[in-house]
């Protein structure tokens, strides 16, 4: 049963009775032994109020001088035993040598009974146990009636306080019910109980975040969108001058432009897909143990053919032995990009230099080229999405270094853009952390 | 009839450059805002057609500019903003037609056309002065009915002059409207195509007003 109303109501009902029940027998015991001094009081004042000359051998039947109280037995003996008065010959009991207070049992239960010798008579005045029972018995359950009787009065006050306490959760269900995927903003929080307050935080604090990631998300395919209208807009228009063609040489001419447009178009899909599979927030690819050395001459002699049409001295200058935890593709496309961009902006003739360092135990990765470099007010910005610096006519989707940051980041690398020494020049470090052991 | 093109994308622009140039237009074609603003200065232009996003100065910044110094140039803009408030602004920034990329060459000649139109103060799509009737949009000239068959450079000379009736034009704004950057202008061109023109028209379209220029007549 995992509904809290009926729990508690359970719980709060069962420890009630309970402690109606405990305080019904601690009533009963504590009636019964005042009952007990009362009675026994009783009898002894009984014992000693008999009429002392009354004591010749009476008839059971004309017993009206003593006024007998109901279960209450008189039993008068002479000093030598010889019977005076009984007040009930049916319920004889036996004569007791001892004085003072007893219990007797007897085949009718059990009976207390007081002796004393009143000058030559032993009177005895007895009362059965069972009367004084009924009396603490009585007292109890009077008193306990009102309160059993109370129970369902509190049962049902107790379910109305909880379902009022719990009407802000119900509240809340219904108001998230009625949302729309992107009403993420955050639910009120005043007239909140303290107990529900913590749990309207926290979901809270998840829309705010699932908010800004929806934007992020909003933003991205806003921004895709529109990087993708420019090459599309290239192709269109390459294709209605194809068409237009009149000449062969028009028609190759226009083909051949058509072909380096459709070529950026497909260029710009496979950043914005690599990009989308590097976005925070998508499951990442297992890290594996990595060797950064192995990375870096791939993606070097992966980018020889491009330098060597460019005319840039393009090589790794220095090596050292370096492993991480890491998504080995992911860090080949990172590598790859900031090559390419050091060879694509790299003037010809000039010369791109790649090296793997151990520097305290973080292993660090420098590109340097002799390009033109980054001023340093933009090298915050070229991480940005879509992001291309003014009067740049290298041909790019803004999208390499993004690419870059958020590889890096997935790996908890840092990356730092500088003048290379001897400038001019770029140096692109990317410091990784040392693999946890 | 003689354009500024501002376009950063090398590919848009070359593709643009090239689909007007073959509709006959003289295309001049720049990068950066600031670039078009010197290119504003220092040629005159019958339209500029302008992208938003641009380097170094926007293309709303050029246009406010242009406006502010009262330039009358008919302004399209072509870009990429498609949302409404991009166009209302660009519109009420002083454009006067709004092209959301990716375009069709076509269209972009056929509104280029239509701000020439406007600009020239014609309603309609087709130039009538006197039996001569000229077709901007199919290129076809006709003498009383009759095609005529006339280059490029023929039609654009005439076009550019029957485009605004008594207005006289310099032999150097003719050549303007004749060419783009990048092309060698003979001294006697200007000279050779009047000639031509009205071996194949007849004498009386384009008067010589000495010292000055040519023109079209309003009424023949």
């Amino acid at each position: 049963m995992s509904s809290i109303r009926r729990r508690l109501l359970l719980w709060l009902l069962s420890g009630l009775a309970l402690a109606v029940v405990a305080a019904g027998a601690r009533m009963y015991t504590q009636t019964l032994a005042e009952a007990n001094d009362l009675f026994d009081y009783h009898l002894r004042q009984m014992a000693a109020s008999l009429p002392n000359d009354a004591f010749g051998p009476l008839p059971p039947s004309s017993s009206n001088a003593l006024k007998i109280e109901d279960g209450l037995v008189v039993q008068i003996w002479d000093r030598n035993g010889l019977e005076l008065y009984f007040s009930r010959p049916a319920s004889k009991l036996p004569q007791r040598a001892e004085l003072g207070f007893s219990t007797v049992d007897t085949p009718h239960g059990s009976w207390r009974v007081f002796s004393a010798l009143e000058r030559n008579n032993v009177v005895q005045v007895a009362q059965p146990m069972s009367v004084r029972r009924d009396l603490a018995a009585g007292m109890a359950l009077r008193a306990l009636v009102p309160l059993l009787l109370l129970l369902p009065v509190l049962g049902i006050l107790i379910w109305l306080t909880i379902g009022r306490g719990l009407q802000p959760l119900e509240r809340m269900a219904e108001a998230l019910d009625r949302r729309t995927p992107d009403s993420l903003d955050a639910l009120p929080l005043d007239g909140l109980p303290n107990e529900i307050r913590p749990l309207v935080q926290a979901v809270n604090d998840l829309l705010g975040r699932l908010a800004r990631a929806l934007e992020s998300q909003k933003a991205f395919v806003a921004d895709a969108a529109h990087e993708l209208r420019t090459p599309l807009t290239a192709v269109q228009l390459q294709i209605q001058l194809a068409q237009r063609a009149k000449t062969a040489e028009e028609r190759e001419a226009a083909f051949a432009q058509l072909k380096r447009g459709q070529s950026r178009a497909a260029h710009l899909v496979q950043q914005l897909l690599t990009l989308a599979r590097q976005e925070p927030g998508v499951a990442p690819q297992p890290h594996s143990a990595v060797d950064l050395s192995e990375a870096v001459r791939l993606v070097v002699s992966e980018h020889a053919p491009l330098a060597a049409d460019k005319e840039i001295n393009l090589g790794l200058s220095h090596e050292e032995q370096a492993r991480i935890s890491g998504d080995f593709d992911a860090l080949r496309v990172m590598l790859g990009n900031l090559v390419d961009n050091a060879i694509r902006y790299t003037p010809a003739g000039g010369t791109v230099d790649v090296a793997l360092r151990l520097r305290d135990r973080n292993a660090v990765i420098e590109i340097s080229d002799t390009g033109p470099g980054i001023p340093q007010e933009d090298r915050a910005r070229v991480f940005d999405r879509f992001y291309r610096r003014e009067a740049t006519h290298v041909p790019g989707s803004g999208l390499g270094l993004a690419i870059v940051k958020n590889i890096a980041d997935r790996h908890h690398a840092t990356i730092l853009l500088e003048h290379r020494t001897p400038g001019p020049g770029l140096r692109v470090s990317v410091t990784f952390p040392p693999a946890p052991a | 009839m003689r354009l500024l093109l501002v376009e950063d994308d090398t590919m848009i622009g070359e593709s643009v450059r090239i689909g007007l140039q073959q509709d006959g237009f003289a295309v001049d074609w720049v990068q950066d805002g600031r670039a078009a603003e010197l290119a504003l200065e220092t040629n005159s232009y019958d339209t500029l057609l302008l992208d938003l996003g641009l380097p170094r100065k926007s293309g709303l910044d050029v246009l406010a500019a242009l406006r502010r110094r009262g330039d009358a140039i008919p302004v399209l803009i072509l870009t990429a903003r498609d949302a409404v408030a991009d166009r209302v602004q660009g519109l009420d920034t002083g454009a006067d037609d709004y092209l959301v990329k990716p375009f069709d060459l076509d269209e972009l000649s056929a509104r280029v056309r239509a701000l020439l139109r406007r600009k020239a103060g014609r309603a309609g799509p087709v130039i009538q002065i006197g039996a001569l009737t000229i077709n901007p949009a199919t290129h076809e000239v006709s003498l009383d009915g009759k095609p005529i068959a006339l280059s490029a450079r023929e039609f654009a000379l005439i076009h550019a002059l029957a485009a605004r009736p008594g207005v006289v034009f310099s032999r150097a704004q003719l050549e303007e409207k004749l060419y783009g950057w990048g092309h060698e202008v003979e001294s006697n061109t200007v000279e050779v195509y009047v000639h031509s023109l009205r071996r194949k028209l007849g004498a009386g379209f384009i008067r010589n007003v000495r010292g000055v220029g040519y023109m079209v007549p309003k009424r023949i």
